[in-house]
């Protein structure tokens, strides 16, 4: 027999993949889903998928899906007894996760005061210092006008926003005379996209991979560490593939990592779904960057490897459970990978594109994992994220894992608008890649803006089109009739005569 | 059969011989070109003479032209290289961020024209050759569709 569920309803507020991610989760819970939409998305996979689905404004992100007033009066319309709020958007917004609770509502997070506490990356680093974690040289208070503590590090280094994510008001600079622009230009950045303009600045680690750890806390003083997921290929300071165990991490280094996190997670009162991200430079000496305390994109690498249900547990955690011993005492078995599918065009620095899924058609078989936000008809939205889907593998070994993900990309089909998945088929037969020894300059040092089309390539394309050209044309093509053989007269006489 | 002559970026291609290409959702676009026990996954896309072929998840724009639309196609090539002013498109939809020049100013390949907001990313439009800006039809906070006129170059 099943248990009760945590809650009747949910309110989902998000849109997309995780939308759908945590409508499924609700259903296994026996959780009545309920998804908001703006305008835009009135007929999205992730409305198909709900119960019922609450308007909550026009097109714009800013005047519905970032809306606090809107998403709490569509909580209170929809008779919802707690809010998820998936990643990106409100998640992470202290404010938000506050309206939910004075609404009387469940917020599926940490409380307001951690996402105060660890949304500022600047006041992040410094409780980290204190609780004896080590951070990347550099400032632990904001940057002024003064070019002086830059200098006194040493360049390269990477100026940062305070408020910052998503690689937004990040700029690496590599000398001198750089720096005034670059932290004029880092200011204004941060402060359009945050309304805070405060920035730091960071000595660039460099080569350098970005290993995260994940967490998952209950409110009664428990915490797992689910290990860790090392996300070293990215572009824009962006995700773009992430796996579990990384093959950079030793097993000194993994406890390591594993205690730096609880160090970190121990100095505020966390509970629900976090993560500890760092960067490990060629020695192996690691650095805490930043804590997310909320679902991540790539949580799914860590659901392949341990078996557990991530999101069920945030919301099972919400509710007052406490983690059970197999939470608690997770291992991770064989190795996961996961490739973001994004409408982006690789051969262009993966510069967004828009349009309509005509063609859709996604992996399955063993061990393959696809979480997909879009299907065929689906038009792409300028509005928002460009992720069309997530597709994961998970094998014994990382060998396997990669050739079940090479097999996975050549089931993968998908037309009407620009993808990375070219760069994506490319990237499983890379080198370095494939050796496991690679770091966050990989796409920038080795894709670049990818491989010229090779002739073999040029001659399947051309007699693909060719191909279908001939058999598309309604016409008959002009030489057709003085051409044809013996034997098609033969046939069409043939033809006739029955 | 007709004489099909097909280009890749401009440049003449010949196809790959003895493929047969075997639709497995026509409506999709979703097929395999075979040739003996090969088998290669691609999606195609398009009609007439433009066509657009996924291969190992990169996408390749394949002009098919007979003999009249190759002269056809010439002839256009040649107005755009010698005479007449260039409209410059929206290749995305987003919200125009800033405007970086004005009617009158003489601007070099490649120089930044404008920018968009599209998908959180700011992405710059550049000058596709160098000329005389005469017309500029946006300004900045405007929405646009794809394949809005931005400018006009002389």
């Amino acid at each position: 027999m099943s248990p009760p569920p945590p809650f009747g309803r949910l309110l989902i507020a998000n849109r997309g993949e995780i939308a759908i991610r945590i409508i499924r989760a609700c259903r296994e819970l026996g959780i009545s889903p309920i998804a908001v939409h703006s305008d835009a998305d009135g007929e999205a996979l992730h409305v198909r998928a709900a119960d019922q689905s609450e308007r909550i404004g026009p097109a714009a992100a800013a005047e519905s899906y970032l809306s606090i007033e809107a998403v709490i009066d569509a909580a209170r319309r929809s008779g919802v007894e707690a809010v998820h709020p998936g990643y990106g958007f409100l998640s992470e917004n202290p404010a938000f996760a506050r309206a939910v609770e004075d609404a009387g509502l469940v917020f599926v997070g940490p409380s307001a005061a951690v996402l105060e506490a660890l949304g500022n990356k600047l006041a992040a680093r410094r409780s980290a210092a204190e609780a004896g974690v080590p951070i990347v040289p550099g400032t632990t208070v904001a940057l002024g006008d003064d070019p002086e503590p830059v200098e006194a590090i040493g360049f390269p280094v990477m100026l940062k926003a305070a408020a910052g994510g998503g690689g937004r008001g990040m700029r690496r600079v590599d000398a001198a005379k750089e720096l005034r622009p670059a932290m004029d230009s880092a200011r204004r950045e941060a402060l359009a996209a945050f309304g805070d303009g405060t920035i730091y600045v960071e000595r660039m680690i460099a080569p350098a991979r970005h290993v995260e750890v994940q967490l998952l806390g209950d409110r009664h003083g428990s915490l797992a560490i689910l290990g860790e997921r090392d996300c070293s290929v990215q572009r824009r300071h962006q995700k773009l593939v992430e796996e579990s165990p990384s093959p950079a991490v030793s097993p000194t280094l993994r406890t390591a990592l594993f205690e730096s996190s609880r160090r970190v997670a121990a100095a505020v009162d966390f509970h629900n779904a976090a993560t500890v991200e760092f960067l490990i430079d060629v020695e192996g000496n690691h650095y805490f960057l930043e804590m997310n305390t909320r679902l991540q994109v790539e949580h799914g690498v860590t659901e392949l490897v341990t078996g557990l249900d991530i999101v069920a547990w945030q919301i099972r955690v919400a509710a007052g459970e406490a983690l059970t011993a197999d939470v608690l005492e997770a291992s991770s078995r064989g190795h996961a990978i996961e490739f973001r599918l994004y409408a982006e065009n690789p051969y262009d620095d993966f510069r967004p594109t828009a349009g309509r899924v005509t063609a859709w058609r996604m992996p399955d078989g063993p061990g393959v994992r696809v979480d997909a936000g879009v299907d065929r008809g689906t038009e792409l939205r300028p509005e928002y994220d460009p992720l069309l889907a997530k597709v994961l593998v998970h094998a014994g070994d990382r060998p396997a894992a990669l050739a079940r993900m090479r097999r996975a990309l050549d089931e993968t089909r998908v037309g009407g608008l620009e993808t990375d998945a070219g760069f994506l088929r490319w990237l499983v037969d890379d080198s370095a890649f494939a050796s496991g020894d690679y770091d966050t300059s990989l796409i920038a040092s080795r894709w670049v803006n990818g491989p010229v089309l090779t002739d073999e390539e040029a001659a399947l394309a051309s007699a693909a089109a060719v191909a279908a050209r001939m058999g598309a044309t309604t016409e008959r093509p002009e030489a057709v009739p003085e051409a044809e053989s013996d034997w098609g007269k033969q046939a069409r006489r043939e033809a006739l005569r029955r | 059969m007709t004489d099909y002559e097909v280009r890749i970026g401009g440049e003449r291609c010949n196809p790959a011989a003895g493929w047969t290409l075997v639709w497995d959702d026509r409506a999709q676009g979703i097929a395999r070109l075979v040739s003996g026990t090969a088998s290669v996954p691609v999606v195609v896309e398009g009609n007439s003479s433009d066509w657009v072929v996924t291969l190992n998840g990169r996408r390749i724009g394949v002009s098919v032209l007979t003999r009249r639309e190759r002269l056809l196609a010439d002839a256009a090539s040649v107005e755009r290289t010698h005479a007449g002013p260039t409209i410059v498109k929206a290749t995305l939809p987003g919200l125009i961020v800033t405007v970086a020049v004005e009617v009158g100013d003489e601007v070099a390949e490649g120089a930044t024209l404008l920018t968009i907001e599209a998908m959180k990313m700011q992405n710059e439009v550049r000058a596709p050759r160098a000329g005389k800006v005469i017309e500029v039809t946006v300004a900045a906070g405007q929405v646009v569709a794809t394949g809005a006129s931005l400018f006009r170059l002389e």
